[in-house]
C-alpha cells in the first residue's frame, strides 16, 4: 500500500524515508495520481468491484483517469481477452466464480495499463487448478515486461520464477536477493518463521541440516529435487500404511439431492458413510457442493430427496438445535459464529446451550479449555480482537468445549493461517480424534488430505466422483483433473525419483516422514 | 448461491430498457400520489398496479416477490395493525382485552399500510429492474458532481453482499444452540449480535471498498468520461407519464365520485 501512495496518505501513520514509484516520490504525489504507475490487486476483489457489469468494472478505472470512450472500449475487449473472460462481458460480477472474480480484478488492473502491478494474495481461496491458471496469467504478465510484487504465503509456483525476494519479519527486511540466494543464506531462518516453503526447498533444506546433501545446491523445483536426491537411500522399516478406520457409521447418505432454485442442482444424487474416528476431507472445485454439504450435515439445509440418516435418525427429524449438540461446524469466518463480548463468556455460553449452569462446572471447564487452547490470557478479550489463529481455536473450542459432539466440520482449516498456525490446529484436531471424535474437514489444501485424511471425498459438479484414501486418490490423474485439484510437489517428487529407478518406500506422505526415511544420499 | 432480495434481477424486461432517471422520477410520482390519495381503494389500485407492472411488465419472477414480501407487506401489515389499535374512535369494530379497534383505527391502520407497502414496492421495482450505475451516470447527467452520485449508489451496490454477510451469521449462529431459557432474550441477543458483526466486518471491508476504488483513480479528476452515456428513453418517458395519469385519475375520481 505503500507503493501506491494508500500509506501515507489513507491509512496515515508516520513515514521515515522515502519511497520512489516511477521517479515520483510517494509522499509528494496523491493516490490517485499514483494509478496510473501501479496497479493493485486485493485479496478479496469482490469488495473492490463497483459496478455489476463485467465489462462496466473493466472500464471503471480508464473512466476515472478520463480516457476518450472509444480507447476505453477496445482496452476493455482487450484486457479481458488476455484473461480470456471476454465472452462473460454482459455478465453480472457476482454470478462469477472465485477464479473469475480474480481474472476480472487482474482485466481492471491491466486496462488501466500501470507498469508496476501489486497484487495482494490473489489465490488465497482457490482451488488448486484455478490457482495454477491465475498463477500462469500472472507469469505471462511478466514474461510481457511488466513489474509484479507479489505478496504470498503461497510459494510453490513463484520460487523458481521470481526475479528478487524479500523476506520480512516483524516490519523489517530480514534478507532479499534472488530466490536462490535467500533460500541458501537464510532458508533455515525461514523454516523457523514458519513460512510455507515448496516440498523441494524444504526437503532439501531438512536433509543439508541433517548433514546429507554436502556439496550440492537446495532444490526449488521438482525436476531439480529430483536430480539432486536421485541416488538416495531408503531405510529398510518405512512408516506403514494408515489403515482404514472401521467404526460405527454415524452418518449415512443415499442418493441426497439438493438445489437452492428449482432449476439447478446443487447436489444431484451423493452417496457416502461417515465412520466414527474418521478424518474425512471433502475435496473439489469452487461451487462442486462442498459447503451445501456441510451445512446440510448440520441442520441447516434439508436434502430436497435421497436418504440422509445422522446418528441413527432422519435428517428430516433433527432440528438445527439439537443437532448442535451431536456436530459441530467450524465456519470459513469463526467471527460469524461469536456471540459474546469476552472469550470467557462465549466458552461460557456454549455449556449454557448445552444445559450446563451450575456456575463451578462452568468456570471449571471453560478454564480447562482455555488452557487447552492457549489463551489463558486473552479470557476477558473480545473475540473479534484476537489473532487470526486464535479466533479460529476459539471457533473450534466453542463448538467443542461442552464435551458432547461427536463429529466436528471444519471448513477451509488452512485459509488466512500461516505454517505454524496450521500445524497447531492440525495438532488440536489430531487430539480430537483421538478422543473419539469424528472429523470432516473442507479445503483446496492437497498437503493437508496427504497428510492427515484418512479419507478424501472427492466432489465435482454436484456428484461424488471419488471416495477413498488420499494415495489412491493422488494415483488418479483423471480424476485429480476432472476436480481441479493438484498433485502435491512431495507426490511428484517421489513419483520423479520411482520412475528415476529410485527405490521409494510408500506412505511418505509428508515432509518429515520424508526426511526421516532418508538414510543416505 | 442463494438468490437475495436485495438485488438487481437481470431479465431485460420492457422496464429494465427504460432509463434510470425516467424510473427515479417514477418512484417519487408514486409515493407523492401516495400521500394525495385519501381512499383505501385508490391506494390499493395503485398498489395493484405497481403489482400488475412488476409481475406483468418487468418479469420480476413470483419468488422474488414473494421473499421480499416480508419487507414490503409485513413492515407495513405491523404497522397498519399498530394504527388500528392505538386510534381512539366511536365505532367499536370489536375489543381484545385492553385493546380496542374502531372504525376509525382501521381506516387509519389501512392507510398507513398502503402508503408503505406502496413506497417499500416501488422502491423495490427501482432495485430490481436499474443497473445502479445507469442511475449513477443519470445523476451525473442533471448536474450532480460525480463522486456525490457515486457514492449513494455504491451504498446499493453494497445492500447484496451485506445480505449475504447477515445470512452467513445466522447460519453460524444458529448451530450455537440456545442459551437462556427465555426464547425472546434469546432472540433479543442475536439481534444484537447480527447487527454487532454485519457493522464490523462491514465497516472493514467498506474501508478496503473505498482503498480500491481510489486506487483505481476514482476521484484523480473533478470529472471522468463514460463508455455508455446517459440516454432518456421512450419506455421511460411512457411510465412516467402512465402512473402520473393514473394518479391524476384517482385523485379526480375519489374527490369527485366520477
Amino acid at each position: 500500500m505503500l507503493l501506491n501512495g494508500i500509506i501515507p496518505h489513507i491509512l496515515g501513520g508516520e513515514l521515515e524515508g522515502k519511497v520512489i514509484v516511477d521517479g515520483q516520490d510517494v509522499s509528494q504525489s496523491k493516490v490517485q495520481n499514483m494509478a496510473h504507475s501501479v496497479g493493485l490487486l486485493f485479496q478479496d476483489p469482490e469488495w473492490m468491484f463497483a459496478t455489476l457489469q463485467v465489462e462496466d468494472e473493466v472500464a471503471f478505472g480508464p473512466e476515472n483517469l478520463r480516457q476518450p470512450a472509444q480507447e476505453i472500449t477496445a482496452q476493455v475487449t482487450r484486457s479481458l481477452e488476455y484473461v480470456g473472460m471476454n465472452h462473460l462481458r454482459k455478465n453480472l460480477v457476482w454470478a462469477l466464480s472465485g477464479g473469475q472474480i480474480q481474472k476480472l480484478g487482474l482485466a481492471a488492473v491491466l486496462a488501466m495499463a500501470p507498469e508496476i502491478i501489486v497484487l495482494d494474495e490473489p489465490t488465497a481461496n482457490l482451488d488448486p487448478a484455478t490457482t495454477h491458471a491465475v498463477h500462469e496469467l500472472i507469469l505471462r504478465l511478466r514474461g510481457e515486461g511488466r513489474t509484479i510484487i507479489l505478496v504470498t504465503k503461497d510459494l510453490d509456483e513463484f520460487m523458481a520464477q521470481a526475479d528478487h525476494m524479500i523476506l520480512l519479519s516483524e516490519g523489517c527486511v530480514l534478507a532479499q536477493g534472488t530466490p536462490r540466494s535467500v533460500i541458501t543464506e537464510h532458508g533455515s531462518i525461514m523454516l523457523d518463521l514458519g513460512v510455507w516453503l515448496p516440498d523441494p526447498t524444504e526437503i532439501g533444506l531438512r536433509l543439508k541440516q541433517q548433514g546429507f546433501l554436502k556439496n550440492k545446491s537446495i532444490p526449488i523445483t521438482v525436476a531439480e529435487a529430483v536430480a539432486v536426491l536421485q541416488d538416495i537411500r531408503f531405510k529398510e522399516n518405512p512408516p506403514g500404511q494408515k489403515e482404514p478406520v472401521i467404526g460405527e457409521t454415524l452418518i449415512h447418505a443415499e442418493n441426497v439431492q439438493f438445489g437452492y432454485t428449482r432449476k439447478t442442482k446443487t447436489l444431484r444424487g451423493v452417496s457416502f458413510d461417515i465412520r466414527q474416528g474418521e478424518i474425512v476431507a471433502i475435496v473439489g472445485q469452487n461451487g462442486a457442493g462442498k459447503s451445501t454439504l456441510s451445512k446440510m450435515l448440520v441442520g441447516l439445509l434439508k436434502p430436497s430427496s435421497g436418504n440422509l440418516t445422522m446418528f441413527g435418525r432422519k435428517a428430516s427429524q433433527w432440528n438445527v438445535q439439537d443437532l448442535a449438540n451431536d456436530v459441530a461446524l467450524v465456519f470459513q469466518n469463526p467471527e460469524h459464529q461469536f456471540l459474546c463480548d469476552t472469550v470467557h463468556e462465549e466458552l461460557a455460553y456454549s455449556l449454557l446451550a448445552q444445559g450446563i449452569s451450575d456456575p463451578e462446572e462452568v468456570g471449571k471447564r471453560v478454564k480447562a479449555m482455555l488452557e487447552r487452547l492457549n489463551i489463558t490470557d486473552s479470557a476477558e478479550t473480545h473475540p473479534f480482537s484476537l489473532s487470526a489463529g486464535s479466533k479460529r481455536r476459539l471457533g473450534v473450542a466453542t463448538m467443542l468445549v461442552g464435551g458432547r459432539a461427536r463429529l466436528l466440520i471444519v471448513d477451509e482449516p488452512t485459509y488466512g493461517q500461516d505454517r505454524r498456525l496450521t500445524e497447531r490446529l492440525m495438532e488440536l484436531i489430531n487430539n480430537l480424534r483421538a478422543e473419539g471424535i469424528t472429523v470432516i474437514m473442507i479445503t483446496h489444501d492437497m498437503r493437508l488430505v496427504d497428510a492427515y485424511v484418512d479419507r478424501a471425498i472427492v466432489m465435482a459438479n454436484g456428484e461424488k466422483i471419488f471416495d477413498g484414501p488420499p494415495r489412491e486418490l493422488f494415483q488418479s490423474p483423471d480424476i485429480v483433473e476432472r476436480a481441479s485439484l493438484r498433485i502435491t510437489a512431495l507426490r511428484r517428487i517421489v513419483d520423479g525419483l520411482r520412475a528415476a529407478g529410485t527405490q521409494v518406500p510408500g506412505g511418505l506422505n509428508i515432509v518429515d516422514s520424508f526426511v526421516a526415511a532418508v538414510d543416505y544420499v | 448461491m442463494s438468490e437475495n432480495t436485495l438485488q438487481y434481477i437481470d431479465n431485460n424486461s420492457i422496464v429494465h430498457r427504460a432509463d434510470a432517471l425516467s424510473k427515479l422520477a417514477w418512484v417519487l410520482i408514486v409515493v407523492i400520489f401516495t400521500f394525495q390519495f385519501q381512499s383505501a381503494a385508490a391506494r390499493g389500485i395503485m398498489l395493484a398496479s405497481l403489482l400488475i407492472l412488476a409481475i406483468v411488465f418487468a418479469r420480476v419472477p413470483l419468488a422474488a416477490i414473494l421473499r421480499a414480501s416480508p419487507l414490503i407487506f409485513g413492515v407495513a401489515l405491523l404497522l397498519g395493525i399498530f394504527h388500528l389499535l392505538i386510534t381512539p374512535g366511536e365505532t367499536i369494530l370489536f375489543s381484545f382485552g385492553p385493546l380496542t379497534a374502531t372504525q376509525e383505527g382501521l381506516t387509519k391502520g389501512l392507510e398507513f399500510f398502503f402508503r408503505l407497502a406502496i413506497m417499500v414496492m416501488a422502491s423495490f421495482m427501482l432495485i430490481w429492474t436499474t443497473d445502479i450505475r445507469e442511475l449513477m451516470v443519470g445523476l451525473v447527467h442533471l448536474g450532480i458532481p460525480y463522486r456525490y452520485a457515486f457514492a449513494v449508489f455504491m451504498a446499493l451496490r453494497f445492500l447484496p453482499i451485506v445480505q449475504q454477510e447477515v445470512d452467513a451469521v445466522k447460519a453460524a449462529h444458529a448451530i450455537r444452540g440456545r442459551a437462556s431459557s427465555s426464547p425472546i432474550r434469546h432472540r433479543f441477543r442475536l439481534w444484537q449480535r447480527y447487527l454487532f458483526t454485519v457493522i464490523v466486518n462491514g465497516l472493514r471491508k467498506a474501508e478496503s471498498t473505498a482503498l480500491a476504488i481510489e486506487s483505481r483513480g476514482f476521484g484523480a479528476y473533478p470529472d471522468r468520461t463514460y463508455v455508455k452515456e446517459f440516454r432518456w428513453t421512450a419506455t421511460g418517458i411512457l411510465l412516467m407519464l402512465l402512473f402520473l395519469s393514473l394518479g391524476i385519475f384517482l385523485v379526480f375520481w375519489e374527490r369527485q365520485g366520477i
